[in-house]
């Protein structure tokens, strides 16, 4: 905009009688944090609904009995100590003794009862249900000490209590105001409180003064929600946001060379696969094997993350735990070719099967799907590409109605090896397409298994069966995509947490 | 016939027309494939527990039972709970209902300013060199859409000059003030003057690119029916008076044309809600289209079937006062 300054072009007719501000004003000023995020929270009750992206939020006003450093390793929040049982069926936990909700009640070993298990028993429809279904009782011997037990092993209830919706709630607050009160002025005990709440718009919340823990530097964060990307990614290049995530990463190559903004592709605890069936059209083992070898996977990460993503062999990140180095599948197109003729195929007469793939869900999800189609297609195998949505990924595999492969991005902020393998591979958990119940049995198994290094071992050898037998075809570890102003620090978690109380000016 | 009895002659269709919209409205969503008590659970839920669900929320029941119990509870103002959110529909909808009339009603009052404005250019320029070059212009402002208005004035006023807000409804440093929903009018009431002037800031570019997208329309109807009426023999003898062009034109020409302009703007402002539903989405405003676009993506059949419903409501009650100012403008309609 050379010769003409903002100042003159704040003068035209559009704007008259109603000054504009300062860009840097619009956004959260030195004292505060503008975010442009992709979605709300489902309700401001944290056990009521899983939803990965909400976790952030709910982390600035609740805290989780356990917590993740950086690195994902479990370390001390609401519990300051904990045992799990040899045999896995009892937690006892230790909690702190100086937490104080924000409205001034202590936080005590029954409002941790009462979450995990008082509530659920009271009936609320929360999704905790499920997940602590196993929770026979907590017993509450003093205000500081709870035993949870369980009536099968848990040997990842640890994991569990920092995870989706595992935050605390004050029982008596809960109970004296009724649900419809609480999802209104909730209250917890994490270092923001909620000041305003207008939904599917936006989101105030101001410092708990008063928190237990290490105090926010940041007095006040706004939450924009903003569901189009490009419209996140236009409110980061103007200023109005300071900080946005999942924005498309030819973005990201484009806002990294502006002066003011950093751009970033950051590894995360997702795992993006081709969720297979073991009929139709994907029956025949050789086929499921020549679809996996046909896949470049560097391709697709060089043209689709700019090579941030980092290719799989196995359904789990590249963690030396889930993810040994001694396995690699390897990308070969010609062994493609001799699988598929073995089978009667070959590019005149192609193996024909169908593929869903999502849209917009994770950055480049359609765009891969179609890069997998055209490869596919040079070694023989003809696939008729479908998009859904995510929503209805678990409702057509309720019905047996996912085609041969889909294409699926999997969270675990846990980063444990149960929530990869044993969710994806498990035919009775509805993450899973793959109906044969052997690999299914086996799975089932480990998840009550109590010994940690035999655990992690089934696991390892699990998906290496899986990919072996064509149960699933891993592509690349997930990246995600953010753009902040380059004056805002924050801590990069390595399940894609962006967490506003560790973030300053700086 | 009087006033009031033309009027509610009227408005005595509007129970049917609701009635028939929502069991199309209800037939189509059940058509939908789409498991409402498997996505209200998370996915981790068992079989046992979705087909509990399924019982829970009637859904085991015939069509016609269903819609009966809908229908009973829409009567009674419960429009049942969101299924992805589990909150009460009619809160969802109070949240987004005056957010989008607000920005509706901007968008059509400049939408009828630059309507105004351009029709009597246009006719202003009538047999001129220029007047070929104005009805360029207005077929230029037809050919783009809302959205892409949308676009191109984030791009410009928001990112290249950063003039103006384009999310959302406020800016971060001020609280919203309670009561109605309409920001506009609730911060007046609360007398924050600053939360007015970011709430209309944030406005602008929205309600310009909804406004300008429906302007056109209103330009050429105004332009056509003032060449009409000047046809007319009142206006032959005004001028015979020796009264000013000016005085003509707007005392005796313009009064004449609001019959056809007004039900073009009944009709407009359907069609301006619906394009408020992509717009709404870009400028991240949180209305009754993105609360669509969520229940889409989410297939949160409650809540697509009460903000279909609800659209038609408003656009009907638009045309029920549209339909009243004409009645009240033109004393020979009400005859009919």
């Amino acid at each position: 905009m050379a010769g003409i300054s903002r100042r003159v072009l704040l003068g035209v007719p559009l704007a008259a009688g109603l000054p504009a501000d300062a860009a840097r004003a619009w956004a959260g000023g030195d004292d505060g944090v503008t975010i442009g995020w992709p979605s709300d929270v489902p309700s401001w009750d944290p056990n009521r609904r899983f939803v990965p992206d909400a976790q952030p939020i709910f982390k600035m006003v609740y805290d989780q009995p356990l917590d993740q450093d950086p690195r994902l390793n479990l370390v001390p929040s609401l519990i300051a100590r904990w045992q799990l049982a040899p045999d896995a069926r009892s937690l006892e936990l230790e909690l702190r003794d100086d937490v104080v909700f924000h409205d001034g009640t202590p936080m005590r070993s029954a409002d941790l009862r009462w979450t995990f298990f008082g509530r659920i028993a009271a009936g609320h429809r929360v999704d905790t249900a499920h997940a602590w279904r196993m929770v026979s009782d907590i017993e509450t011997p003093s205000a500081t000490r709870a035993i949870m037990r369980f009536n099968s092993p848990a040997p990842t209830a640890p994991a569990w209590l920092a995870f989706l919706g595992s935050f605390v709630v004050p029982r008596d607050y809960m109970r004296k105001v009724g649900l419809a009160a609480f999802g209104a002025r909730p209250v917890g005990s994490g270092p923001y409180r909620l000041a305003e709440y207008q939904p599917r718009a936006r989101i105030v919340l101001e410092r708990n003064d008063s928190y237990w823990g290490p105090k926010p530097a940041l007095r006040r964060v706004t939450v924009e929600i903003m569901r189009d990307t490009a419209t996140r990614a236009a409110a980061v290049q103007s200023g109005q946001v300071d900080l946005t995530i999942s924005v498309p990463v030819r973005e990201v190559e484009r806002l990294a060379r502006m002066p003011a903004l950093a751009a970033e592709l950051n590894p995360i605890a997702r795992v993006i696969l081709l969720q297979v069936r073991d009929d139709g059209g994907f029956a025949d083992r050789d086929i499921r094997l020549a679809a996996h070898h046909a896949i470049d996977k560097k391709a697709l990460s060089q043209a689709f993350y700019g090579a941030a993503a980092v290719p799989l062999s196995l359904p789990a990140p590249p963690d030396p735990q889930a993810h040994p180095d001694d396995f690699t599948f390897a990308s070969d197109p010609n062994l493609a070719i001799q699988l598929l003729a073995r089978s009667g195929h070959s590019a005149a007469n192609p193996a024909r099967i169908r593929m869903a793939t999502t849209k917009g869900q994770f950055p480049a999800d359609y765009d891969i799907a179609r890069a997998i189609v055209a490869m596919w297609r040079q070694v023989g195998i003809a696939a008729e590409l479908e998009v859904i949505d995510y929503a209805r990924y678990f409702e057509l595999n309720r019905a047996n109605r996912l085609p041969e492969a889909t294409l699926y991005a999997f969270d675990n902020a846990t980063g444990d090896p149960e929530a990869y393998g044993g969710y994806l591979l498990n035919p009775n958990l509805p993450f899973s397409p793959w109906k044969d119940v052997a690999l299914g049995r086996k799975a089932t198994g480990l998840f009550d298994m109590a010994d940690a290094a035999e655990r992690l071992a089934g696991w390892q050898a699990l998906n290496r069966e899986a990919v072996e037998i064509g149960a699933c075809i891993p592509l690349l570890q997930s990246v995600q995509t953010l753009v902040r102003r380059k004056a805002l620090a924050y801590r990069p978690y390595g399940n894609g947490w962006v967490l506003p109380q560790t973030m300053e000016w700086v | 016939m009087t006033l009031l009895a033309a009027l509610a002659r009227r408005l005595l269709v509007v129970p049917p027309i609701l009635l028939m919209a929502s069991l199309l409205l209800f037939i189509s969503v059940r058509v939908l494939p789409a498991d409402p008590a498997g996505m209200s659970l998370p996915p981790t839920a068992s079989a046992d527990a979705i087909a509990a669900a399924r019982r829970q929320m009637g859904l085991d029941r015939p069509l016609a039972a269903q819609y009966a119990i809908w229908l009973g509870r829409l009567v009674a103002g419960d429009l049942g709970r969101s299924v992805h959110l589990r909150r009460p529909v009619t809160a969802l909808l109070a949240a987004a209902v005056p957010a989008t009339i607000e920005l509706a009603g901007l968008a059509m009052a400049l939408a009828a300013g630059l309507g105004l404005a351009g029709g009597l250019l246009l006719f202003a320029l009538r047999g001129e060199a220029a007047e070929m070059l104005a009805d360029a212009g207005t077929t230029l402002l037809m050919s783009v859409p809302d959205f892409l208005w949308a676009l191109l004035f984030i791009l410009v006023f928001g990112v290249l000059l950063e003039a103006m807000p384009f999310t959302g409804r406020l800016g971060p440093a001020l609280l919203q003030p309670g009561g109605t929903g309409f920001l506009l009018l609730d911060s007046l009431l609360a007398g924050d003057i600053a939360a007015f002037r970011s709430a209309a800031r944030h406005m602008v570019l929205p309600a310009a690119a909804l406004g300008i997208a429906f302007a056109p329309p209103i330009m050429r109807v105004l332009h056509a029916s003032l060449i009409d009426v000047y046809c007319a023999d009142h206006i032959r003898q005004a001028r015979l008076r020796g009264l000013s062009p000016t005085r003509v034109l707007l005392c005796h020409a313009l009064p004449n044309t609001a019959r056809p302009v007004l039900k073009l703007m009944a009709v407009q402002f359907g069609l301006l809600l619906g394009g408020a539903l992509l717009v709404e989405e870009i400028f991240a405003y949180p209305g009754m289209g993105a609360l669509l676009v969520d229940a889409l993506r989410n297939a949160d059949l409650p809540v697509i079937q009460a903000v279909a419903l609800a659209y038609c409501a408003v656009v009907l009650g638009i045309r029920a006062l549209v339909a009243g100012l004409r009645l009240a403008l033109d004393p020979r309609l009400r005859a009919r």
